[in-house]
């Protein structure tokens, strides 16, 4: 007995002590919840501490950065570029610079894992505004919106770069709060469809201008496999998407939607920026399903998951005829992008070229591209220099800072040519870009920006080391084509949606391809079962609550004012 | 040990001064016993406290006892994943996946012990056994890829030689069928040699006596394996039945979620990769708090029945 209620003591007194060391960790509550209606509040900074843009004592800020694990690339927390940035935050504004590393392809997870454990970086990046909003609704997110208006002063590059609308893109139309301010994407470039020319060239064909005579094509590959890569002939792939058919054919989906669709309904079936649920879609990938019956696809492409090379090395050794992808996706990389590898390892005249073979119901080419938007950026409430935080979005945005980044050195990592243009160079050893024109650190611009518009349409051609100025030209001229932009639907926070969406977009993958490799007369029947379930896990409740609040703001309207 | 302290419990005076030299001649053993007892009660009772959040809305700024009741009397997320489809799917799969590897599974090491123990050659046996425990020591993610390998339909080696053979390719991992069974086979390759070993342990400590005395009496090998080596491992395989029956709704998590893919996902996802998906990922934390509280409760449950089964029988339960 004694025995008993001594170790019951002993067991309590460890519980305890336990506990209250335990205590001390729990998560405080924060003061980011009270917030006024019209204009966040901000933490007042005194004159003593802050004085023409500089800070009178050194402040220490975090910054997440992408990290693309490249072969052969540098620490992408450590290397030319942070030091420059490092620098000039320190020169400029007194504000120590630290890098936080988060992977690329796994971005969401990453920034959710460390954004619940209050471990997050003061200034995070995501291509995902659900998990923001999701955040912003636990009271997580700092309302940026006082920040942005009463430092207008000292935030000249910021307001410069992005304007009203990119940095009001996201403030609620009825609370005013503004939890995220949108990159600007300097190009409107989505997705293009490329085709080995020279298999054209062999089997004497012309580049296809048709949906028809892009399957044709096809076939003409799959049928002359043994001509096109002799021993490898078992290899032949066609036409190659991966899981994420949505994006890797998004030129044929889109051909299928109606190029006069109204704001309306391309809004309230607008959630999924792969178009899952638009009029046409279905068609579109019916077209897939019988490619991939008649032997025109590559088979496995649904078991290498996001971020997987697999499909890459293939595109590299030559056994893919055509993709569809970023409209750029061919000469990325330098020495080691897809051309440049055909090149080398198939022959001179192997090359990607850029077709625009998808034709909408009227003959023409829409594309839907997005606004104007890139990366959101937003400050978690575990943030305590907001202002040191902003200097830097400002400082990031400096038309000569995003040059520097974009081009770096003459001579290094850039030439200048005849009549101006700049022609970037394969960078090696430490002033390697980790990303195409360091686009992971000019984290308010996406696409080349030199401050100077005549120049940069000059050298937009010029920036892909290692590839022909022509092509890309042709490939920026397609990707250019028939363009249906994004407008800016601001109803404020749709609430269906918070905390969906990866949910959502693994059915969405899940529904394109198993219904991509169904066979053809169970088509229907895995599309509408798959469709099904979509909505029933919150698709419809978002196109309900879509509709419904669009309907509160715009009435009856179709398109918007 | 027990016998030790029992032995010397009357020297023990009773009252406070008992308690004292009492302390004072066992400390040593108490602060054995501590690193155990604080590795439970970190990892296993001080987590325990935020099973709240399954009944309580969840915000990531406020401490878990602050946060507001959910609806429905907190039961708001219990009602909610049971009406969700996925996690109906995700309960179908665990049991329908854990059955299987229980059905298939848990017999594997039991026969491949028993063969092993047959073998006279002993450098044959050691030879065996320890080819049969290396996959053991591979995680999920690398068996994976070599399921990938071997088994894709394009450029897997196995279907590129039944293609070559002029057979059709057979969908190991993107068909539902087939890659339940894949899943099945490879986790029983995975675990059926470490498995064996707590077998042949128990296998070892039979008395020999008794296989002496059976071959006088004329049984042959199948007659002994049967009335001896099998009842003399009984009580551990029920002992083993009963714990693998406890984690029926338990799931790991990587060996799943390494063999998912998008085509498969109606049979393949389990509760533990819908937590990580839907919790983790979508921040539902309160939905699968309640998800993995159920999913325990399950297998404290099938772990009670499962004792209660084994004692009626007249074998040991666990305790």
């Amino acid at each position: 007995m004694k025995k008993k209620v001594l170790s019951i003591l002993l067991a309590a007194v460890m519980t305890f002590s336990l506990a209250a060391c335990g205590g001390g960790d729990a998560p405080e509550s924060s003061s980011a919840e009270e917030s006024s209606v019209s204009e966040g509040p901000v933490v007042e900074v005194s004159q003593a501490e802050f004085e023409n843009g500089r800070f009178t004592e050194t402040r220490h800020i975090r910054v997440e950065i992408y990290d693309r694990g490249n072969d052969g690339g540098s620490d992408p927390t450590n290397n030319k570029y942070t030091e420059y940035i490092k620098k000039g935050m320190l020169e400029d504004h007194n504000v120590e610079v630290e890098f936080v590393k988060v992977p690329r392809w796994t971005e969401v997870d990453d920034i959710n894992n460390l954004l619940a454990a209050g471990t997050a970086p003061d200034i995070c990046v995501t291509y995902s505004y659900p998990t923001i909003q999701t955040y912003a609704d636990m009271g997580g997110v700092i309302d940026l919106s006082g920040y942005v208006n009463q430092y207008k002063d000292v935030l000249p590059n910021l307001w410069n770069w992005l304007g009203d609308t990119n940095i009001n893109w996201d403030r609620d139309p009825v609370t005013g709060k503004l939890w995220a301010i949108e990159a600007k994407l300097a190009t409107s470039n989505r997705v293009v469809t490329f085709v080995r020319q020279d298999w054209l060239d062999k089997l004497n064909m012309k580049a296809p201008t048709t949906k028809q005579e892009f399957e044709d094509m096809l076939v003409a590959f799959r049928d002359n496999a043994a001509t096109l890569l002799g021993a490898d002939a078992d290899k032949m792939i066609p036409y190659s998407v991966s899981y994420d058919v949505g994006w890797r054919a998004a030129t044929l989906i889109e051909s299928f939607i109606d190029p006069e669709i109204s704001d309306k309904e391309f809004y309230i079936n607008g959630f999924d920026d792969r178009k899952l649920t638009q009029n046409g879609t279905k068609e579109a990938v019916r077209l897939l399903n019988k490619w991939y019956n008649m032997g025109l696809m590559w088979d496995d492409f649904a078991l290498y998951g996001s971020g997987d090379t697999t499909e890459d090395s293939m595109m590299k050794a030559g056994y893919v005829g055509a993709f569809t992808h970023n409209w750029d996706y061919p000469f990325r990389n330098g020495e080691d992008s897809i051309n440049a590898n055909l090149q080398r390892q198939v022959g001179a005249d192997a090359k990607f070229v850029a077709i625009d073979c998808f034709e909408d119901k009227n003959g023409g080419h829409t594309k839907f591209v997005p606004g104007p938007i890139d990366r959101k950026i937003f400050f978690p409430s575990t943030n305590t220099e907001p202002l040191a935080s902003m200097l830097y979005l400002d400082w990031i945005s400096a038309p000569e800072h995003i040059k520097y980044l974009q081009i770096g050195d003459e001579g290094v990592t850039h030439n200048v040519l005849e009549g101006g243009a700049i022609q970037t160079v394969a960078a090696t050893g430490d002033a390697i870009m980790n990303s195409g024109m360091n686009i992971d650190y000019t984290i308010t611009c996406n696409g080349l920006n030199l401050g100077d518009a005549k120049l940069t349409s000059l050298s937009k051609a010029y920036t892909y080391a290692a590839n022909e100025p022509e092509l890309v030209q042709q490939a920026d001229k397609i990707a250019g084509t028939d363009l249906r932009v994004g407008k800016n639907v601001n109803v404020g926070a749709i609430e269906a949606e918070a905390g969906v969406g990866d949910t959502l977009s693994a059915k969405r993958d899940q529904t394109y391809d198993n219904a991509v490799v169904a066979s053809p007369d169970q088509f229907d029947a895995v599309w509408d079962e798959y469709i099904s379930d979509y909505l029933s896990a919150g698709g419809q409740d978002i196109m309900d609550e879509r509709a419904e609040k669009w309907e509160k703001f715009f009435g009856s309207s179709d398109m918007l004012p | 040990m027990r016998e030790k302290i029992k032995k010397q419990k009357p020297l023990v005076p009773v009252g406070k001064t008992g308690a004292k030299s009492y302390l004072k001649r066992y400390w040593q053993l108490y602060a054995l016993l501590a690193l155990p007892i604080i590795y439970l009660i970190v990892f296993k009772y001080a987590p325990m406290i935020y099973i709240q959040i399954a009944f309580k809305k969840y915000s990531i700024v406020k401490s878990v006892w602050e946060m507001p009741l959910a609806k429905k009397y907190g039961f708001e997320y219990f009602i909610k994943a049971f009406s969700n489809n996925d996690f109906r799917y995700a309960l179908r799969n665990t049991l329908t996946l854990n059955l299987l590897d229980l059905l298939i599974g848990f017999p594997a090491p039991i026969i491949f012990a028993l063969i092993l123990n047959e073998l006279c050659f002993k450098k044959f046996k050691r030879v065996v056994q320890t080819i049969a425990y290396m996959p053991h020591f591979l995680s999920w993610v690398i068996i994976y890829s070599l399921a990938l390998q071997l088994f894709a339909p394009n450029a897997g080696l196995v279907n590129m030689i039944i293609k070559n053979l002029g057979g059709e390719a057979i969908p190991f991992l993107n068909d539902a069928k087939h890659w339940i069974g894949t899943y099945i086979g490879f986790g029983v390759w995975q675990n059926f040699g470490w498995g064996s070993i707590v077998y042949l342990a128990s296998i070892a400590g039979i008395n020999p006596e008794l296989y002496e005395a059976a071959a006088v009496d004329g049984a042959g090998r199948f007659r002994k394996m049967w009335h001896i080596t099998l009842p003399g491992i009984k009580p551990t395989i029920v002992v083993l039945l009963i714990m693998n029956l406890g984690n029926i709704l338990g799931s790991s998590f990587d060996r799943p979620f390494a063999f998912q893919n998008n085509l498969v996902m109606k049979v393949a996802d389990v509760i533990s990769t819908y937590v990580y998906r839907v919790g983790i990922r979508g921040l539902q934390f309160s939905l699968t708090t309640a998800v993995g509280l159920f999913q325990s409760l399950v297998g404290v449950f099938f772990l009670l029945m499962a004792n209660w089964i084994s004692r009626k029988l007249g074998e040991r339960g666990i305790w």
